[in-house]
Parts: C-alpha cells; sequence; structure tokens
C-alpha cells in the first residue's frame, strides 16, 4: 500500500536522508574500502591488501595506542561507571543540597574539553602547577614532579582527571533509581537491611538494565578516546599517552589515507565489538537485560 | 524516617561519613579546579606564582580587557556564534522535519530507517576524519565556517531525530487527524501543529546542538586552517604561544570561552537535565 502523502514525506525526508548518507552511510564504505589500499589522496589508490593493517599491528606505537584505548575503555566502564552509580546512589536519598549537586556536578560536561585540557595543564604543569605547590605546602615536597611529562605518571594523570568527570552517567543512572518505588526500601527497613543491604539487594539489581547501558556507553567512549588526551599531552611522553586517535590523525596530516583509515577502521570493529560482546556477556545467563536497548 | 525513634548504629554513622566524604571528593576534583582556575585569572601573574592558593589582593580586571585585545576574542567569539546558532538552526529543523515524517506517516520502512538513523550514535566519529576531509574539500568549503555548520549538522542528526521523534510521539495524532478534515495540508500539519507543540522538545535538542557546536575542537581543527575561519575553541590552543609571559591573561581568556555554555546551562539545567533522562528511560 502506498502512502498517498508519498511526494511530501520523501520532501521532508529528503534532507535528513541527504545529510545521513553523506555524513554516516557513505564515510563508512569509503574508510572500509580505502583501508585496503595505499593512498596518498590526490594520485591513484593502489589496492595493497592487508598491508595497512598487518603494518599497524606490526607496529608498537599502535600496539601501545590500542592498548591504552583499551584500558581507557576498561576505566571508563568498570569505575567510572561505578562511581557515578555510587553517587546516584547517594543522592537518590536526597541528602540536603542533593538537586543542587546533581546540577554541579554535571557543570563540567557542558565545558569544552579545550578548557577543561588547559585547566588541568595548569594543575599538573611542573613549574607553577598547583598540584606540586599543594605538595609542598602539606609538606610532601619529595612527591613533586612533571605529571604530564613523565613516563610513569602521564597516563594516570590523563586518565584522572576524566574519571571524576561523572555527571552524564550518574544523572542517567539518577533517573531511573528515582523510579523504583520507595515501598521496597520502607519494607526492608522494616526488615532490618541497613542502607548498604538496601542498595547491594534493590539497587543494584533493579538498575541492571540501566547500568549495563551506561557501562555499554562508557567503555565504546573509551575505545575511541581521542580528544582530551591529544589536548594534554598529544600521545607524549614517547607514546606513553597515545590513543588511536592520535596516530589516525598523524596518518591523514602526513598523507597516509590508507593506513589513517585502517586505524578508522580497527576504531569502528573494536567500538562494535566491545558493545556486542558486554551485551552478550550480561544477557548470556539471564534475560532481565534483554529490554536494555 | 524512623530515625527518631532509631539508634544510630554503627553502619549508620559509617554510611553518613562516607556519604559527605564522597559528595565533597566529587566537589573537590569538578568544580573547585574551576572555581580556582577563576579566581587565578584576576589575579597579577607574580600572585599567581607565589600565592597560588589565596585571593588575589587586588582583583586584575584588565586581565580581561587585555585577554580580549591580546588573543583575538571578539572575531573568534563571532565565528563561534554563527557556527553555533546556525548549526543549531539548520540541524534541529532538517531532524524536525525528518522525524515528523517518521513519526507521523505510516509508509514502508520508516521503523527500519528510525532504527538506522539512531544506529549512527554507535558510529566513532573520530573514525571519519579522512572522509569528512575530503566531503568537505570537495564541497569547496574547507576552511569556511559554512565547512564546519554543515558538518556539526549532520554529525549531530541521529541524536536529534531521536530526541524530536520521541517529543512528537507524545503529540496525540487526533489533533491533526481533526486539522486534516478541516482542510490541513501535510505541510501545514508540520507548521501550524507538531511544530509549536514540540517547542520544549525542540529547545532541548537545540541546547544540546548549541553547546556540542561551542565545545567542538577535533573537526574545527582538522577542517580549518586560517585564522578567519577559525572558532573560540581552535583559538584558544594558539593562547599558549600569544600570552607566553602574560599566563593569568590566558586564563581570562579561557574564562570568557567557557561563560556561554555555563550560562546556557544556568537556564536551561532543568530541561537538559529532563532531556537527557527522557532519553535513558527509553534507553
Amino acid at each position: 500500500m502506498r502512502n498517498k502523502n508519498w511526494k511530501q514525506i520523501l520532501l521532508f525526508l529528503a534532507p535528513v536522508l541527504v545529510l545521513f548518507v553523506a555524513y554516516f552511510v557513505y564515510p563508512l564504505g569509503f574508510v572500509f574500502v580505502t583501508s585496503f589500499t595505499d593512498w596518498n589522496g590526490i594520485g591513484a589508490m593502489e589496492f595493497s591488501g592487508l598491508d595497512n593493517y598487518l603494518g599497524l599491528f606490526g607496529d608498537e606505537t599502535f600496539r601501545t595506542s590500542l592498548g591504552n584505548n583499551i584500558t581507557w575503555a576498561l576505566v571508563l566502564g568498570f569505575v567510572q561507571i561505578p562511581l557515578a552509580a555510587g553517587m546516584a546512589m547517594i543522592l537518590a536519598r536526597k541528602p540536603k543540597g542533593w538537586k543542587m549537586f546533581r546540577t554541579v556536578y554535571f557543570l563540567p560536561n557542558v565545558i569544552s574539553q579545550v578548557a577543561l585540557a588547559m585547566m588541568w595543564l595548569a594543575i599538573y604543569n611542573a613549574e607553577h602547577g598547583i598540584l606540586n605547590s599543594f605538595l609542598e605546602l602539606a609538606g610532601m615536597s619529595g612527591l613533586t614532579r612533571n605529571w604530564l611529562g613523565n613516563m610513569t605518571t602521564a597516563f594516570p594523570a590523563v586518565i584522572i582527571q576524566q574519571i571524576f568527570y561523572i555527571g552524564y552517567f550518574m544523572i542517567v543512572i539518577l533517573a531511573s533509581r528515582m523510579g523504583i518505588s520507595e515501598s521496597y526500601y520502607e519494607a526492608a527497613e522494616i526488615d532490618g537491611a541497613n542502607i548498604f543491604q538496601q542498595e547491594r539487594h534493590i539497587t543494584i539489581p533493579m538498575l541492571k538494565g540501566i547500568l549495563i547501558t551506561t557501562m555499554t556507553l562508557a567503555l565504546a567512549y573509551g575505545m575511541r578516546h581521542f580528544e582530551s588526551t591529544y589536548l594534554m599531552t598529544n600521545g607524549g611522553p614517547a607514546h606513553a599517552t597515545s590513543v588511536m586517535g592520535i596516530l589516525l590523525y598523524r596518518n591523514l596530516g602526513a598523507l597516509n589515507y590508507g593506513e589513517a583509515n585502517a586505524i578508522g577502521s580497527i576504531l569502528i570493529i573494536f567500538g562494535g565489538a566491545t558493545i556486542a560482546l558486554i551485551r552478550w556477556l550480561f544477557s548470556r545467563n539471564d534475560n532481565t537485560s534483554d529490554s536494555v536497548q | 524516617m524512623s530515625s527518631l525513634t532509631k539508634e544510630l548504629t554503627l553502619v549508620d554513622i559509617l554510611a553518613k561519613i562516607g556519604k559527605w566524604f564522597y559528595i565533597l571528593l566529587f566537589l573537590f576534583m569538578t568544580v573547585v579546579p574551576i572555581i580556582w582556575l577563576t579566581i587565578s585569572s584576576f589575579k597579577t601573574n607574580f600572585e599567581f606564582e607565589t600565592q597560588p592558593f589565596s585571593l588575589p589582593s587586588v582583583w586584575q580586571f584588565q586581565n580581561y580587557a587585555k585577554a580580549i585585545q591580546m588573543g583575538g576574542l571578539p572575531r573568534l567569539f563571532l565565528n563561534s556564534v554563527i557556527v553555533a546558532v546556525s548549526t543549531t538552526g539548520l540541524n534541529i529543523l532538517v531532524s524536525a522535519m525528518g522525524a515528523f515524517a517518521i513519526s507521523r506517516e505510516k509508509f514502508r520502512f520508516n521503523e527500519a530507517l528510525l532504527n538506522v538513523i539512531l544506529a549512527g550514535v554507535l558510529i566513532p566519529i573520530i573514525a571519519l576524519m579522512v572522509p569528512y576531509f575530503k566531503i568537505v574539500s570537495t564541497l569547496g568549503i574547507y576552511d569556511s565556517l559554512p565547512g564546519l555548520i554543515l558538518t556539526y549538522a549532520a554529525i549531530n542528526i541521529p541524536i536529534s531525530v531521536f530526541l524530536i521523534h520521541g517529543f512528537m510521539g507524545s503529540i496525540p495524532i487526533e489533533l491533526e487527524e481533526a486539522a486534516v478534515i478541516d482542510g490541513c495540508s501535510f505541510a501545514q500539519r508540520f507548521t501550524k501543529i507538531v511544530f509549536p507543540l514540540t517547542k520544549p522538545g525542540l529547545v532541548t535538542a537545540g541546547t544540546f546542538m548549541f553547546i556540542y557546536c561551542w565545545n567542538e575542537f577535533t573537526y574545527a581543527m582538522l577542517l580549518t586552517s586560517s585564522e578567519s575561519s577559525r572558532t573560540l575553541q581552535l583559538g584558544i590552543r594558539f593562547f599558549k604561544s600569544q600570552f607566553v609571559t602574560d599566563y593569568t591573561s590566558m586564563l581570562a581568556a579561557i574564562v570568557i570561552t567557557m561563560l556561554p555554555t555555563i550560562i546556557v546551562y544556568i537556564f536551561l539545567h532543568d530541561r537538559i537535565i529532563s532531556g537527557m533522562t527522557s532519553g535513558a528511560v527509553k534507553g
């Protein structure tokens, strides 16, 4: 059956379709196809099979970057989400000022990564950074160092500044937590369950769906993490903080388009595989999480 | 609830201490640095170096005047406003039209089409740097504001369609059926009924768009090269070299770049938060 308004429907859909095809469908195909070529963007593409991929996995810098993205994913998924869930559980019990805290914790999420990165550069700075000033003030001047220039501290320093920006995940989890009926908690209270037992046996099972969803998102964000690392260290020192996006951007700048797109393909595939894996893991033994989109 | 009659147990005390420690730790890590940055932007450079934790003895408002002059802020600011406002308008119009057709009309593939568009959220946009660079160059809009506007508007179609489609779903279709009987055309159903009724949703989606555009950095860096098409976020990357000797004026410039989204957030935070959670309930 054909809708009698089909001409107008097509007219209304045309702009969104054109943009979606130009910026999602076509680029995806383009990235995959050209990842099997040797191409500098100007000359002819030469089919090179798996050369780009073999080259990447044979390159230690790439392996480090991939490993760092995986670390980012694991930290965001398994440290940041529990932290965000913990805050959601606290605020859901409406302590004094909880609405204000909710608003304030989200504030960094509306500030640009550039401004935040420059702020953290000022904090971690070796000469006049406040982290060092703070340590000196606290009588721990032995601990002061060039946080972002040091091979062992650079990567943790870049990760830690992001972990506390829980705003988005916290708000999403909090909204679900507020949807749980108070009567469960009242009943548990009467049965003598303390706060920790209540959270453990009521909140966590009931929020399973949203926790898996946010965890999946956080893992996917970690696999594609790029911006704040690029802004703070550009992958240094000596690739200690490097991530795949940084190598992609460098290859693009060096006109190695084939290799850049091979990295892009790996980013897309690993991101998709992460999402598929976590959903499979959590839905294997039970079907309560099937409601999760 | 029953705390009046109940004795405080050790667990309760632990929970209370733990709770406030947790709340304060996160305040310390998320907001205190921003406050420190803002206070520091009013200091002299000497004060900043020697007394990093004190309040400025004299508030140096001229840091802001210097930041505006030295960094060429007015031009950068104007570029960012142009990009953010145009992108928001373009993206919301296109997404609202698409969402309208998908949500109000039954045709073959309309569910499938919606799902394909929404799946765009899952794609890591940074993986598509090369094609975006190529598309924008081919269209002849490399290093121009239209290049950024088109790219930002397109990248955010999945999220906007998701939000707007959700809002449109809550408008009863009977309103339009009645209007059709009164001789309302397809386009008029959109312009006279659905678009006005979806306004709260459009404002929420538009707020997200504005904040995204204002803060976007990666593609601003990739798709522009000259100073005339630089946005604020890109511009402050160059402040480090412009303000070598005047660190606190650079901090003032950073504060200026943060202000617009913070102001938007202060006025619209309820709407932003409810916009995020409306998605979450479905997600």
